[in-house]
């Protein structure tokens, strides 16, 4: 009896404390619809899923969108507004601080940060478990994630800082700060540490660093310009080396951005007139493009494309950024570049036929390059085209020489292509100069390049009528950092003037 | 591991060979000591054993089975001071205790479930308020919190809706948290009832399930102390609910029926279609005058008003019944039209001396006031009490219950819900054309026409809900007790939603089906020890061991296009439109400890600990630890006291510590979410860093109180006074954007309230026959900030929901109005610097005006009987609310989206020299040269004093005389009246001063088209025999 109620009270005892082996019962409970981060980078559809994402969010971001390809021409003189449409009207006039601000993609919102694609290049560079994917395919998941990551640290530091070498072009005499540098996963809090932007040198170094081990790990995989590339990888380094100075660098990397890609110039009208097309040339000189679904992609995940793709923005549904009179201008009648060109109520796709489009240019055009050709005015969206190549290496070859003739072979291959006529003899380095500003805003208008174009070159921006808009030494030509930023991070410090 | 272990105890246990004790009995008679007459009802308990019986109709009473002992006999009913006596059991024996009850209120005997135990109201260290039964019989309310408005001191209780089944904000004690809940716990009969997956159609509650005419008794642990023991999930207070009970006797059954009618309990008055076109003309004529419109120089305002005239005829169309004349259509009578309740209930109660039981049934159907708003119940419920020999005892409570409510949408400018439509449609506008088919022409056309919005929509909630627990007892011995408890908490709500092709025609009809789950279990195993040394030093105490586990689903199907009127099934959709589905859960383990001590029944000393351990926590703090710790000293039972009309002095003092586990399912763990998407391949990507050290909110509450009992029980009541301290409370801490994640939640913050609470219930009269009682409680509380992230202001310039340090939450920051020009009519405000501005700047010239703090709450009650006659009137008042009304505000003071307007645009200014509140008539809120919008522009003048007191509940009953009924073959017949929110008074001139958007609102300072309280009378029968 005695015994019997011995056992009684250790049962008792037993079953008061019987949870302490029972902690696994609370960690044990799993969200519907996410996962930790060891199960997500531990198996081969997690890693496959993560460089899904990294990809997606170009798309989801404004910063790598609309921003991207119309931004800089808006900014210039490439684009004005349709009377009557709204977007970019900003822009167009930059009054106050609306201009490169506009243009900002470095922010909290997850949609127009563009560090929010670096956390993903980042983790499949850094974080990534050896074997879980065979090692070929790590080397060249990583080789990706390293190529990404260079392009978007180009398009931060060009918009943030100034280029090497041009320090002096602001207010402030000397003024070097470029962006926050930050090459590793941020898995922990701690990660998330406070930084400082690093000099516009080193994150250049940063670049070129990567893009070197990118070159190795992606070497001979040029098959598929959906992914980055070696071609692709060159292409960066070449636009980096130019904007850096590194004359010779970039000459070489642009010939080898041409040589590794499988394609080459368009040479026929319907070649040039087709290429962005979907359903037509589908885009056989993009170096790097990223596909975009009009079914699911078009509304989710902060891309928006019906109301904010570029196709919306320039020929489809809002049809607000016309090209000036001042870049038709640039053409000859026999140009095969002409027709990317289409009176706009003809090209549009969604919407009301568009009035006033004669307003901005007298045949009443807009510029058809992003047109919705896929449907939800959505487009494809080519990041560098080879032709872009054969215009670093002219203008690069050029100066690397200190010899305004030698690149024209260059520009000749490109001009041939087009159809646009023979290449004049430069008598300085200026001429030369200015004749390739021309030829890129032919080349590549609406593709993200007119006002870092005449940023690099130190010149002033300016309406399409000739009149300046903002002086080369302004400091706004610099995007702020903003308050928001700084706020959280007072490390970060404001470009001057702001 | 659990159930095996359990398994392995019972065996144990049963195998154990128990000598077979004798037992005796207990009995006797309960009489009224002053008369002498018997009393029937009265329950007769057994302390130790928790278990007793009721006085039959000639109030004589028998416990048996009763184990051979010494216990504590407890006789108690409404009117009487607990009676209270030690008694001898021996083996085979019947002991006689004739019970002589003296007239008083219960006081400090009176039982209280405080948390994994029953206590007296003596015993009790800590802040708790009680409401019985007997309390809130005829009141015909749907849910057992809106039975809590206004009689628990300090708990504030706020209709977020009044739509019948909608759901109450209970708020005890303040706001004590931002971006966590702030719900309390809600235990009934031991079940944690979960609050997941609720209807998403309309206002609900869980808490639906339960009939309130099966609540035996609601506990409300508002200070930390008392509500330490449930640990984290206690910070906002926990309510205990009871149910009733059989007890040892002949089996009693109580049957009602009551039926009523259900009106709005406040009307707005709006302008007619006739003062409709004065106001428009006139605002023409203003137009006119100053340029922005021409009109001919000899234009009077007759001309302008029939200019308008002919444009809202136009506009609006002609009146279908008065050709060439304007609608004048009521439509809050359209849309707030009466309701009619019914009410059904049954029960049985009764048992022998092993088994007691209480079984009942319900059936409501509550008709709302706004269109097809109707709320139905039908429960059921068994609690069934057995003594399976002398050691174990066991007992099963199941309630199962079934409720539809019509999903009326609201709280939002919806052109498409009956609020906001009795604020949208004007008098112009009308319901039918001659020919009795839809007007198109209402505000926003076909589809929203209220009538289309009635006739051709259907939103339907069904809630099918099991709360059941299953108790095993087991007396180890005197002094020791096991007490094993597994509740289950399921719930199933369908919501199903119909729009035919006329009310949705861009889809051509379309249905959604979403079906929600809830699986809430919880199971406790409790030793509880109770033991005396020496006569004087009393000891008991409880450890127990607690695991919850709380899953909820939800899938959700839709389809549109219907090939016409004939169907309303999702089969006969043309195009499957969605189909979703989630799940969330989470899990609590716990073990708690209560030790207790008193000596003499005079101090009191009272500790607990509760170590919880919980799913949502991060790693490094998976467990948190909530101790408290109070004391009591019953001044009174010491020698020196000697004031002899103070019968009970207590001073109690209680400090603790409590958490709010409230903090999101998952907002600790590192996440990746499925996101994005390229070419064919879903994305998945970092969203959430990881928080190992994310925890709880954390309570802590000291509580100073003060029981009292004057003048022999006539007078007793409490005092308290207490201030606590929320901190750790989540906030999301900005990071770097340049790291990929915008910010990390975290424990950071800290509010604080404090208060006073005053409770007090008196006999005022007891002559032959006659008694009057009277009940009090009021609460005062101030809330404040005390620290936010980083030390900044949130939203510091915000209108309603900035949150600043030193400042309550709810504060209400707005510009000063300065009243209307006379000279000229336009709006005037203040600005910074106390200059008059038509202008004025949120960012520049707002005032901290008032808050939507409601800082005085209570209620007082009086009760008369005279023999089988007795009257109750509840009064229930808040004050200190101030609040915006959105949609009333925005919409209904002008005309400038020609909807409706209230009376107030009547006091507008008409001439110079004028002086008034309401500006002079305008077309469109540009027409004041500038000046800013008078509609939008908000001021101190779109806040309004949401302060009320309210009549809201009197009943009237008769006991029709034995004599009369048992001729009948009944022996208690009782025929009974009583009103919900008969009477308000309030200086809010809109719907409803009852501001609370949902449970969950914690700024409490604005509203926007809710459905309003209503009003309910009724009358009903109750037979017993």
């Amino acid at each position: 009896m005695k015994k019997l109620n011995f056992m009684k009270y250790a049962v008792i005892a037993v079953l008061l404390v019987g949870f302490a082996g029972c902690n696994d019962i609370l960690e044990d409970v799993e969200p519907p619809t996410s996962v930790s981060g060891e199960l997500a980078l531990s198996s081969p559809e997690g890693i496959n899923a993560l460089r899904a994402s990294m990809y997606s969010k170009i798309r989801e971001n404004f910063g790598f969108t609309t921003n991207y390809f119309i931004g800089p021409s808006a900014f210039a003189d490439e684009a004005r507004i349709r009377p009557g449409a709204t977007r970019y009207d900003n822009l167009n006039a930059a009054i106050g601080t609306s201009g490169t601000a506009h243009l900002s993609f470095w922010s909290n919102d997850a949609n127009s940060n563009a560090y929010n694609i670096i956390q993903d290049a980042n983790l499949i560079a850094g974080a990534i478990p050896d074997g879980v994917i065979p090692a070929e395919l790590a080397a060249q998941y990583r080789g990706e994630a390293l190529a990404i990551r260079a392009f978007i640290y180009h398009n931060l530091v060009k918009l943030y800082g100034y280029e090497p070498g041009n320090f002096g072009q602001g207010p402030e005499g000397n003024w070097d700060a470029g962006v926050v540098l930050r090459t590793e996963p941020v898995i922990d809090v701690a990660d998330a540490d406070l930084r400082a932007r690093a000099s516009v040198d080193a994150v250049y170094t940063q670049i070129f660093q990567d893009l070197a081990e990118a070159k190795q790990l992606l070497s001979g995989i040029n098959g598929d310009n959906t992914f980055a590339t070696e071609a692709f990888v060159d292409g960066i380094a070449a636009r980096a080396h130019l904007y850096a100075g590194n004359w010779s660098e970039a000459s070489a990397a642009a010939q080898a951005a041409i040589a590794n890609f499988p394609g080459s110039l368009q040479d026929s009208q319907a070649g040039v007139g087709g290429m962005f097309f979907e359903d037509a040339g589908n885009h056989p000189e993009a170096l790097f493009k990223i596909v975009i679904n009009p079914n699911t992609e078009n509304s989710t995940g902060g891309g928006s494309f019906v109301n904010n793709g570029p196709a919306g923005y320039t020929s489809d549904q809002w049809v607000s950024q016309l090209p000036t009179q001042f870049l038709i201008d640039k053409y000859d009648e026999d140009d095969y570049r002409l027709g990317w060109y289409a009176p706009c109520g003809e090209a549009q796709r969604i919407g009301a036929p568009a009035s006033n489009c004669d307003a901005v240019n007298a045949n009443g055009w807009s510029l058809t390059k992003f047109n919705g050709v896929k449907g939800n005015a959505v487009d494809d969206l080519p990041y560098m085209r080879l032709a872009e190549m054969y215009l670093i290496w002219a203008e690069a070859a050029g100066k690397a020489a200190n010899d305004p003739n030698a690149g024209v072979a260059a520009l000749e291959t490109l001009r041939n292509a087009r159809n646009a006529g023979p290449v004049p003899s430069f008598g300085s380095i200026t001429e030369m100069e200015n004749f390739i500003l021309d030829e890129r805003m032919r080349e590549l208008a609406f593709e993200g390049h007119r006002f870092f174009d005449l940023k690099r070159l130190q010149r002033d921006i300016r309406n399409p009528n000739g009149s300046i808009k903002m002086f080369a030494d302004s400091y706004r030509i610099l995007a702020p950092i903003g308050n928001t930023l700084i706020g959280v991070n007072p490390q970060l410090v404001e470009n001057p003037g702001y | 591991m659990y159930q095996k272990l359990l398994t392995v105890f019972i065996m144990v246990l049963l195998s154990s060979q128990l000598a077979f004790a004798q037992t005796g009995a207990i009995s006797g008679q309960v009489t009224d000591a002053d008369s002498g007459e018997t009393v029937p009802g009265a329950n007769i308990y057994i302390t130790e054993l928790e278990r007793g019986a009721a006085s039959d109709i000639d109030g004589n009473y028998v416990i048996e089975n009763v184990p051979a002992g010494t216990y504590s006999l407890t006789a108690t009913f409404v009117g009487y001071r607990t009676f209270r006596q030690t008694v001898q059991v021996s083996s085979g024996q019947t002991t006689t205790v004739n019970i002589a009850m003296q007239i008083g209120a219960i006081g400090l005997d009176e039982l209280v479930v405080s948390g994994y135990a029953v206590t007296t109201k003596r015993e009790l260290t800590g802040a708790i308020s009680s409401v019985r039964a007997q309390d809130i019989q005829d009141v015909t309310l749907q849910n057992p919190e809106s039975l809590l408005q206004g009689r628990a001191a300090g708990v504030n209780v706020t209709a977020t809706s009044g739509n019948p089944g909608g759901a109450f904000r209970v708020n005890i004690r303040g706001n004590g948290s931002v971006n966590a809940a702030t719900e309390p716990l809600y235990i009934i009969d031991g079940v944690q009832i979960s609050f997941a997956q609720q209807s998403g159609l309309t206002s609900t509650t869980a808490l639906n399930a339960l009939n309130p005419n099966d609540i035996e008794s609601i506990e409300v642990l508002k200070d930390a102390s008392s509500a330490a023991i449930y640990g984290a999930q206690a910070a906002a207070g926990v309510v205990i609910i009871t149910t009733k009970r059989g007890q040892q006797g002949r089996t009693q059954v109580t049957a009602r029926a009551e039926t009523g009618v259900r009106t709005l309990a406040r009307n707005v008055d709006y302008i007619t279609s006739e003062q409709y076109v004065q106001y428009l003309g006139e605002g023409l004529q203003y137009r006119s005058q100053l340029g922005l419109v021409a009109a001919p120089a000899d234009w009077t305002i007759n001309e302008f008003a029939d200019n308008r005239r002919n444009f809202l005829l136009g506009f609006f169309g002609e009146d279908p019944n008065n050709a060439g004349q304007l609608a004048n259509t009521n439509w809050q009578d359209f849309i707030f039209d009466d309701g009619v309740t019914q009410r059904y209930n049954i029960s049985l109660s009764g048992g022998d001396e092993s088994t007691s039981f209480y079984l009942s049934g319900g059936f409501e159907d509550t008709e709302g006031t706004a269109y097809n708003s109707d709320f139905t119940r039908l429960s059921l419920r068994s609690n069934l009490d057995h003594q399976i020999n002398e050691r174990f005892r066991t007992s099963l409570n199941v309630n199962l219950s079934r409720s539809t409510q019509f999903g009326v949408c609201q709280d939002g400018n919806f052109i498409n819900c009956p609020p906001s439509q009795a604020m949208f449609e004007a008098p112009m506008s009308f319901p039918f054309l001659a020919d009795g088919s839809y007007n198109p022409l209402t505000r926003f056309g076909l589809d929203t026409n209220p009538a289309v919005v009635r006739d051709e929509v259907d939103r339907n909630v069904a809630v099918t809900q099991i709360i059941s627990n299953l108790n095993l007892i087991y007396r180890v011995n005197d002094w020791l007790t096991l007490n094993g408890l597994v509740g289950v908490d399921y719930r199933n709500t369908e919501d199903s939603q119909y729009r035919s092709p006329i009310a949705a025609p861009g889809q051509g009809g379309f249905a959604t089906f979403a079906n929600r789950n809830v699986r809430n279990f919880n199971t406790n195993l409790v030793a509880n020890a109770r033991q005396t040394f020496g006569g004087v030093h009393n000891v008991s105490g409880l450890v127990g061991t607690e695991y919850r586990r709380d899953y909820s689903e939800s899938m959700l199907v839709a389809g549109d296009g219907f090939p016409g009127p004939f169907f309303k099934v999702l089969s006969a959709t043309a195009t499957p439109t969605q189909a979703a589905g989630v799940f969330a859960e989470w899990r609590l383990g716990s073990y708690f400890a209560n030790a207790k001590y008193n000596y003499n029944e005079r101090y009191f000393l009272d500790l607990v600990m509760r170590y919880d351990g919980h799913s949502r926590f991060g790693n490094e703090t998976r467990w948190g630890f909530f101790p408290s710790i109070a004391g009591a000293w019953r001044i009174s039972e010491e020698n020196f006291f000697n004031v002899d009309f103070i019968d009970e002095l207590k001073l109690r003092v209680g400090y603790g510590t409590t958490g709010n586990s409230q903090i999101g399912n998952y907002a600790a763990r590192g996440l990746y979410s499925a996101a994005g998407s390229y070419q064919g391949s879903t994305g998945l990507r970092p969203t959430q860093l990881a928080n190992v050290n994310l925890g709880w909110e954390e309570a802590r509450e000291i509580n100073i109180g003060l029981d009292y009992e004057i003048l022999e029980g006539r007078i007793t009541g409490a005092v308290d006074v207490y201030r606590k301290s929320n901190t750790n409370l989540l906030f999301a801490r900005p990071l770097p954007s340049d790291s990929g994640f915008s910010s990390i939640t975290e424990n950071i913050g800290e509010v604080q309230n404090e208060g006073i609470e005053f409770e007090i219930s008196t006999v005022n009269v007891n002559t032959r026959g006659f008694m009057w009682s009277s009940r009090f409680n009021i609460a005062f509380v101030q809330n404040e900030v005390i620290s936010l992230p980083e030390g900044n202001d949130i939203r510091p310039d915000n209108t309603f929901d900035a949150l600043r340090i030193g400042q309550p939450i709810g504060l209400i920051q707005t510009p000063r109005w300065a009243g209307v020009n006379p000279a000229d009519g336009r709006p005037m405000w203040y600005d910074a610097d106390g200059n008059i501005t038509y202008t004025p700047v949120q960012n520049r010239d707002a005032v901290e005006y008032k808050d939507g703090v409601a800082n005085t709450v209570g209620g007082f009650g009086n009760t008369l009987s005279y023999r089988g006659l007795s009257l109750d009137a509840f009064f229930q008042f808040s004050f200190g609310q101030w609040a915006f009304p959105g949609t009333d505000y925005y919409f209904t003071r002008t005309p400038d989206f020609l909807m409706n307007m209230a009376v107030e645009v009547e006091d507008r200014w008409r001439q110079p020299g004028d002086i008034t509140h309401y500006p002079r008539a305008i077309q469109v809120g540009t027409d004041f040269p500038e000046t800013n919008d008078y509609r939008t522009q908000l001021g101190t003048q779109a806040v309004y004093n949401a302060s009320y007191i309210r009549l809201k509940n009197v009943s009237l009953s008769y006991n029709v005389p034995t004599r009369l009924t048992q001729q009948i073959g009944l022996n208690n017949v009782r025929v009974y009246a009583s009103a919900i929110n008969l009477l308000t008074w309030t200086a809010w001139p809109w719907y409803d001063p009852e501001v609370a958007f949902d449970t969950r609102d914690i700024y409490n300072n604005s509203t926007s088209a809710s459905y309003p309280t209503e009003r309910q009378v009724n009358a009903g029968i109750e037979i017993r025999f």
